[in-house]
């Protein structure tokens, strides 16, 4: 197997993940994409010690994460300010559009729901889908999603609270039940 | 529902989301940037992806030039130090310089104009007046003294 082709299998493998992370943090299809290229050229860089690393997929993750916080970070200032104003509980109260509750079975109807739950973890706001996805996929502590966010940890509950109602309103919307 | 109720719920529920995939484009984007950034010569990537060569080689050069510079700079400072004074005395020496050009040129500028026209005429009048004062003087000494004088 040439170079060129171990890199293929080896970008098949993790681009899934790494688009996922970047999309989830984003919030954006066509940004996550940027990042996951930008990602997966320093990995190509860097391919001798990492192709065959076993911490591969911890170190794709980190790269990510901190290529999607740089990214948002031209915008940080523009966003701690509407976030500090509160103009974001207006934005996250607002509803979701949600379609007619699916009649085609309950796989469908759930698999429409996480896909309906997923468009509104992306439609949050940044200052709360960043904070939210952090702690709940990228397990970071809230102490670390402060200092990586370069905010005070009782903003980053506050976000994090006011996103999960958010979501919370969304299933209640789309007839959660608790299963 | 309390706030730790609602992590849960969330957590839970967050946890079910299948991982979104990447588009079919992203594949074919990352080799042609894998490509175009393998046919880059090596020295216009991050340092750390340089040829391991080439790293110890430019730590070993960039530690002689912190090295070098060290040693070198009490030497540095002396030198800048005498360069200092070397200038300033320079500096003195154009100074006096400059100062003599300008009166030389000042002479040489009254001797042209004022003096150089009149020195034919006071040297033929000087000439004359010595002239003048030889016969008086010897008219007299025929005449007055006798020839006392010889």
């Amino acid at each position: 197997m040439t170079d060129v082709e171990r890199f293929e299998a080896f970008v098949r493998t993790y681009q899934d993940m790494v688009f996922a992370t970047a999309v989830r943090l984003l919030g954006n299809p066509a940004e996550a994409e940027d990042v996951a290229q930008s990602v997966f050229v320093k990995a190509f860089e860097q391919f001798d010690t990492i192709g065959s690393s076993p911490a591969a997929a911890g170190w794709l993750r980190t790269v990510a994460r901190n290529a999607c916080l740089n990214h948002l970070s031209r915008y940080r200032s523009r966003w701690r300010f509407f976030s500090e104003l509160g103009s974001s509980d207006a934005e996250t109260d607002a509803p979701f559009d949600v379609a007619a509750p699916g009649i085609a079975g309950r796989a469908l109807e759930q698999a429409d729901e996480r896909e309906r739950l997923e468009q509104a973890l992306r439609r949050l706001p940044s200052h709360q889908r960043v904070p939210l996805v952090l702690f709940h996929f990228e397990e970071a502590s809230y102490e670390d999603i402060a200092r990586m966010l370069g905010i005070s940890l009782a903003k980053v509950k506050t976000d994090i609270h006011r996103g999960r109602e958010a979501l919370r309103k969304q299933l209640e919307t789309s007839g959660y039940e608790s299963r | 529902m309390n706030p730790a109720d609602l992590e849960r719920l969330i957590d839970r529920e967050l946890r079910k989301l299948p991982a979104p995939r990447a588009p079919r484009s992203l594949l074919p984007r990352i080799m042609a940037a894998a490509s175009d950034t393998a046919a880059r010569p090596w020295y216009t990537r991050a340092w750390l992806t340089w040829p391991v060569g080439w790293q110890l080689a430019s730590a070993v050069v960039l530690m002689g030039v912190v090295a070098g510079t060290a040693m070198l700079l009490p030497q540095i400072q002396a030198a800048v130090t005498t360069l200092t004074f070397i200038a300033d005395a320079r500096g003195e020496v154009a100074s006096s310089a400059r100062g003599f050009e300008t009166t030389t040129t000042a002479v040489r500028v009254l001797w042209r104009t004022i003096v150089a026209p009149v020195v034919p005429y006071a040297f033929g009048l000087i000439t004359l007046m010595c002239a003048a004062c030889a016969v008086f003087g010897t008219a007299l000494n025929h005449l007055v003294f006798g020839k006392a004088f010889r």
